[in-house]
């Protein structure tokens, strides 16, 4: 699709912000989702070309608004609950618990 | 079918990947040193076929085999295997008045991204 | 502004929003027994701790070192970066491209991230934002000007887009004084940015 994630050649981007001393993954929840990814992948919840994909398809400003990781997020919530293996209730029910400190 | 990645058979997953080449005997439609363009499709799925490249002209360098094809797998309709192409781009070709014109973009092409010509 | 750079200025608003619904993914995923929390702890330390560029610096430094391992290199890089033990998911299918004194190769994904983790580890996230994404396959040499590389015009840039699942890896020129040193001297020079063709490896003392 032509979608926001195809920005090969485009304009007003900005200075490429190096950052020499970036750490592998900036928070734990990097690290989760990094491995939930792969674990995803390996057991066969989707293909690659589903996962990239469904990035794509994120509201254009929430892609470039959000970072790297959060697109993976999206992108695994999504395809668990198309795929039937999760609700979006079972994950806002979860989310509102881990919220109130319930779960 | 969603299933439980058994955890004992990670270090082969990390080791071995997951590749998407497709030992299958696909006849190639383009060699090295091919004149070809990239077609001009905008489809509202997956593609892996970049909009600044689509309707430009470039030289195919080399053919990496046959692999699953991006397009229909996003979609579960199916591997398509085909092959793969390393095609050259011109600087200028791909972006008109380019400061450095001879410069040079190359891409990966599947066999169904790329038409001939008889062209430049 | 970049997704990066909002990176840190998001977190202070929603510090929790974000690791609260990777924990509610992962709490159920676990429940339905379809997740193993201790394998994704696994993977987080192999590719934190034990994968990374120094495995690419050392397919380059036997390249410099040994002229026949760098053709079988150029020729199939697959099988040649298997030969160090250097192989798997995001590198099952490697291109090395040679840099010279008339050629410059540098590698990006514009579409998305597409990098070879067996040799360089996980890609920084200046690679992964759109600045570079972007930037790369039209203004080559401002981005490399961006990483302090300058270029003469004579010599010829070439940017490789990943877009299939083809990894690319840049083998930098051996920089010159260079000849005569142990492969693990040679592998001291060579940077990650050499590998992906926004930096230069760098010179022996």
């Amino acid at each position: 699709m032509n979608g926001i994630h195809d920005c090969g050649g485009r304009h007003g981007y900005g200075p490429i912000d190096i950052d020499r001393e970036q750490p592998i993954f900036h928070a734990d929840w990097e690290r989760r989702m990094f491995g939930m990814f792969i674990l995803a992948f390996g057991g066969g919840h989707f293909n690659i070309d589903q996962f990239r994909s469904t990035i794509e398809q994120m509201r254009p400003a929430e892609y470039l608004e959000s970072t790297y990781y959060e697109h993976w997020l999206h992108a695994l919530e999504t395809l668990c609950v198309e795929n039937g293996t999760l609700t979006r209730k079972e994950l806002d029910d979860r989310l509102a618990a881990l919220s109130k400190g319930t779960h | 079918m969603p299933t439980l990645f058994p955890t004992d058979a990670l270090d082969g997953l990390i080791r071995t990947g997951g590749s998407c080449r497709v030992n299958v005997n696909v006849e190639p439609g383009f060699a090295p040193g091919d004149k070809v363009m990239a077609i001009n499709i905008n489809p509202r799925t997956h593609t892996r076929l970049p909009t600044y490249v689509r309707g430009k002209r470039g030289i195919v360098m080399r053919d990496h085999g046959a692999f699953i094809f991006p397009d229909t797998n996003a979609q579960l309709k199916g591997e398509k295997p085909q092959h793969v192409y390393s095609v050259m781009f011109e600087a200028g070709e791909l972006w008109g008045d380019a400061e450095f014109p001879g410069d040079k973009v190359l891409i990966d092409m599947f066999e169904d991204y790329l038409r001939p010509t008889n062209g430049k | 502004m970049s997704a990066d750079h909002d990176h840190e200025h998001h977190d202070e608003y929603r510090p929790s929003e974000i690791s609260l619904r990777v924990k509610a993914i992962e709490s159920l995923l676990v429940e339905k027994k379809l997740l193993d929390p201790v394998a994704v702890d696994k993977l987080v330390d192999a590719y934190e701790n034990k994968i990374g560029p120094h495995n690419g610096a050392r397919v380059v430094a036997k390249a410099w070192a040994d002229p026949e391992y760098k053709k079988r290199l150029l020729g199939d890089g697959t099988k040649a970066i298997q030969e160090l033990g250097y192989s798997g998911i995001q590198g099952e299918d490697m291109v090395v491209v040679e840099n010279t004194h008339d050629v410059h190769n540098m590698v990006v994904c514009t579409l998305c991230s597409c990098y070879p983790w067996p040799t360089l580890g996980l890609p920084p996230n200046w690679y992964k934002a759109p600045p570079y994404r972007s930037r790369a396959v039209i203004d080559p040499r401002g981005v490399l000007k961006e990483f302090g590389v300058e270029l003469p015009k004579e010599v010829e840039v070439r940017v490789w887009d990943s877009n299939a699942e083809l990894r690319y890896l840049v083998l930098p020129e051996r920089p010159a004084g260079a000849e005569g040193l142990s492969e693990d001297e040679l592998a001291n020079l060579v940077t990650r940015d050499s590998m992906i063709g926004v930096g230069l490896p760098k010179t022996p003392n």
